[in-house]
């Protein structure tokens, strides 16, 4: 079994995770900025600078994803010393890692004067895989380091990934989390994929996973369970998380009753409301909405689910020892949830 | 591991799906092996002004309508109908149909280096001309690398399956074969479609154009002459089952997977680091119960760059000594298929394992002394391989290596075979 020890959050309350700690158990709404870019309005990490979080060494040619995994996986790691090497993994979730560079990288070889004339050190920034192998290679984590995509229920492929390499012997500690950024180039691409959506947001959440029991620290919660799926139809999606969610509370040997809260993703229409209306018919209150708190974050979504159950059962009494779900629904097709023993434990 | 094992534990092959520019299907992949075909063509997928040379190895003439049925073949990207092409060939092969999968917990696992970035490209180039707010809603909306195990379970009908995209570069399709591994062994799912797919694009050739990383015309693995690779695209795709599941429905068994091996460079974002790879082979070979004088050929992650495959072939003799397997370069026949790459490759090697052969790395002249390998150059030779070992190294020093069994149902105190 696989406990959580530690989490972070680089998100739109703030850069450090403190700041998401305090607006979640405030349930208040991150503020929106104005930005350039269809919709003019965007839920970014507050403050946020490349060069202010991480220093000017190593960063002159990072992007905006892979600089917010890494200054999230600094800050899982800024008490945590012992956590580095061999047999440490990390596991990253994304959706196109940052479209921005991507795009831009193009657009360079369409408009320079030779289709090459394009910069070599930002090549890496292109590839998907790009903030993970800059986690490790800033926070010297030698261990499997993989990337996982699968729009808003990634965090939660993530979870599953890492907690196989716990499983199969394969990594003793496992960082693990997902990263979107906010970019004109993500703003126009949802536009046109999904026109009216909530407001983007961004940032990035990670847990640090230990194996039950071997946790140099106090455990926060135990993964009990993570259960994915496939749907056809837009139709579908409510029907399958309900099935998925069936199955995963009875692989935790936990029922609904026991659950204490959900960490919903939300996101763009239908997959919402399907959600909303699979998790409120089969466990009922209380939700808490991902989407609602920090906007869309989209690959990033399913991962402050898990941080946000962390931070609101942190010397909750009422949490303690009771079941955390975090669901997603992607319109892509995939459905997700997981299902966590909270302990309680953990700063307040 | 190995001759102690239960059935249950074991993990095999019994469908393998490529798509490649030397051929499509087994059959296909197979005859192009053993010929030592080239994929190598002037590329077509983007115009190629401005670059001083344009060869790729593209698929030709791919039909999407000839595969995707149930989704609307314009609703996914390149690399996403790649995938389930393959997808599909791979359950084919095994004598599956997706009816017959729709009732069994199942995995997908496809690995992508770009994932849509060839969709990407498009919308670009849409942008110059006419600004962001004429993109192709349908395009925006398939751009997603998730997409690619999604699209290949919704086109199959599958529910019940975690759909996964690993996009860990161009060592992608050994870590969706080696996460395959784990699930099945696992008991959490009773077969797996795993691999990797990816489609030609600008971004990435003008990237490693610009790094000169790329060749002009042909790629030489472990020549001494080589000047790079060749860009390429395609997809492989294999079908997973434990060996008892397998057995119980009568299937052909194709290999078996007998472990692998992650390791992560945690040092530089491009290039190799020996150290790291050769960890990683070592890994690997523990995994598996396999010591190294067992291994009868390896399939090299070998690029063709200068840098590459020295320090691969260093590594390799670190883990192997002075007299190493023989060690082939896939990539002189099918380019740099990136995150398809180590998957066909390792479609590759279990044909290999079956058909008792040792595949060529064409495109040879001169060994280069610094590597020193046995690359088994330019024609194909007959072999009788017991245990073949899957190379991938991937930007950001993400390595997996991937080993593979001919599969024996009795056995002869060989790692991978049944004990008594």
């Amino acid at each position: 079994m696989t406990v959580i020890s530690a989490w972070s959050a680089v998100s739109p309350y703030g850069p450090d995770t403190v700041d998401f700690a305090a607006g979640v158990r405030d349930r208040r709404a991150s503020p929106a900025g104005t930005v350039a870019g269809p919709g003019g309005q965007a839920r970014t990490v507050p403050g946020f600078d490349i060069r202010e979080a991480l220093g000017r060494q190593g960063t002159r040619s990072m992007d905006r994803a892979t600089a917010l995994a890494v200054a999230a996986t600094g800050q899982l790691l800024r008490d945590q010393a012992d956590v580095a090497g061999d047999d440490t993994g990390l596991v990253m979730g994304t959706n196109t890692a940052s479209a921005q560079s991507i795009m831009d990288f193009t657009r360079d070889s369409l408009t320079q004067a030779r289709p090459y004339f394009v910069d070599p050190a930002r090549f890496p920034n292109t590839v998907l895989n790009c903030a993970a192998a800059q986690g490790a290679i800033w926070h010297g984590l030698r261990g499997p380091n993989a990337t996982v995509a699968g729009g808003r229920v990634t965090g939660l492929l993530a979870l599953t990934y890492a907690g196989r390499l716990h499983r199969s012997g394969r990594a003793t500690a496992v960082l693990c989390g997902a990263v979107e950024e906010w970019s004109t180039a993500r703003a126009w691409l949802n536009h046109h994929a999904h026109p009216g959506g909530p407001t983007l947001g961004e940032g990035c959440a990670m847990v640090l996973l230990e194996p039950a029991g071997g946790a140099a620290r106090g455990e926060l919660a135990e993964v009990l369970a993570v259960t994915a799926a496939v749907y056809g139809a837009p139709g579908d999606a409510e029907e399958v998380l309900a099935g998925c969610l069936r199955r995963a509370l009875a692989a935790a040997g936990t029922t609904a009753e026991d659950v204490w809260m959900t960490a919903c993703a939300g996101g763009p229409e239908p997959s919402a409301t399907a959600e909303l209306a699979a998790v409120t018919a089969a466990v009922g209150a209380p939700v808490v909405s991902i989407a609602d708190l920090i906007g869309d974050t989209d690959a990033a979504a399913a991962s402050f689910g898990v941080a946000a159950l962390l931070a609101l059962a942190a010397g909750d009494g009422a949490a303690a020892g009771r079941v955390g779900l975090v669901t997603a629904v992607d319109p892509d097709g995939r459905v997700g949830c997981a299902v966590l023993r909270m302990t309680g434990a953990g700063a307040g | 591991m190995g001759v102690t094992e239960p059935a249950g534990d074991r993990v095999v092959v019994t469908g393998l799906g490529p798509v490649s520019s030397i051929g499509t299907g087994a059959d296909l992949f197979l005859a192009g092996l053993r010929t030592g075909s080239s994929g190598a063509a002037p590329i077509t997928s983007f115009d190629t002004t401005g670059f001083d040379h344009d060869i790729g190895c593209e698929v030709p003439d791919f039909e999407p309508v000839r595969w995707i049925q149930r989704l609307d073949p314009a609703d996914l990207g390149r690399a996403s109908q790649f995938a389930v092409a393959a997808a599909g060939l791979a359950v084919a092969d095994a004598g599956l149909s997706g009816a017959r999968l729709r009732d069994r917990r199942g995995l997908v696992a496809v690995g992508t280096t770009d994932g849509e970035s060839r969709d990407l490209d498009g919308l670009v180039a849409q942008e110059l001309a006419a600004g962001p707010g004429s993109w192709d809603p349908v395009v925006a909306g398939r751009v997603h690398a998730g997409r690619l195990s999604t699209s290949v379970a919704r086109e199959l009908g599958l529910s019940d399956v975690e759909a996964v995209t690993i996009a860990t570069a161009c060592a992608a399709g050994n870590y969706a074969i080696g996460y395959a591994y784990d699930v099945l062994r696992a008991g959490d799912a009773d077969y797996a479609l795993c691999g990797g797919a990816d489609a030609q694009c600008r971004k990435t050739f003008a990237g490693f154009y610009r790094l000169g990383a790329m060749a002009p015309q042909m790629c030489q693995p472990f020549d001494r002459y080589r000047k790079g690779m060749l860009a390429g695209e395609g997809a492989g795709i294999l079908l997973l089952e434990r060996l008892d599941a397998a057995r119980a429905r009568g299937a052909r068994i194709l290999a078996e997977v007998l472990g692998y091996g992650l390791t992560c460079d945690a040092d530089h974002p491009v290039a190799p680091n020996e150290d790291s790879v050769a960890r990683c082979m070592r890994i690997a070979l523990d995994n598996a119960g396999v010591k190294p004088d067992q291994v009868d050929l390896i399939s090299a992650h070998g690029t063709a760059t200068k840098a590459n495959d020295v320090a691969e072939a260093r590594a390799i003799r670190r883990v192997f000594g002075d007299h190493p397997p023989r060690t082939v370069g896939l990539k002189s026949m099918l380019g740099h298929t990136l995150g398809a790459a180590s998957a066909l490759a390792a479609v590759g090697c279990v044909l290999a394992l079956a058909d008792g052969f040792a595949p060529p790395t064409i495109n040879h002249h001169e060994t280069d002394p610094e590597c020193g390998l046995d690359c088994v150059p330019n024609r194909a030779v007959a072999a009788d391989l017991r245990i073949v070992q899957n190379n991938a190294l991937a930007f950001g020093g993400n390595n997996a290596v991937v080993l593979l069994a001919r599969y024996t149902a009795v056995g002869d105190g060989q790692p991978g075979a049944e004990g008594p």
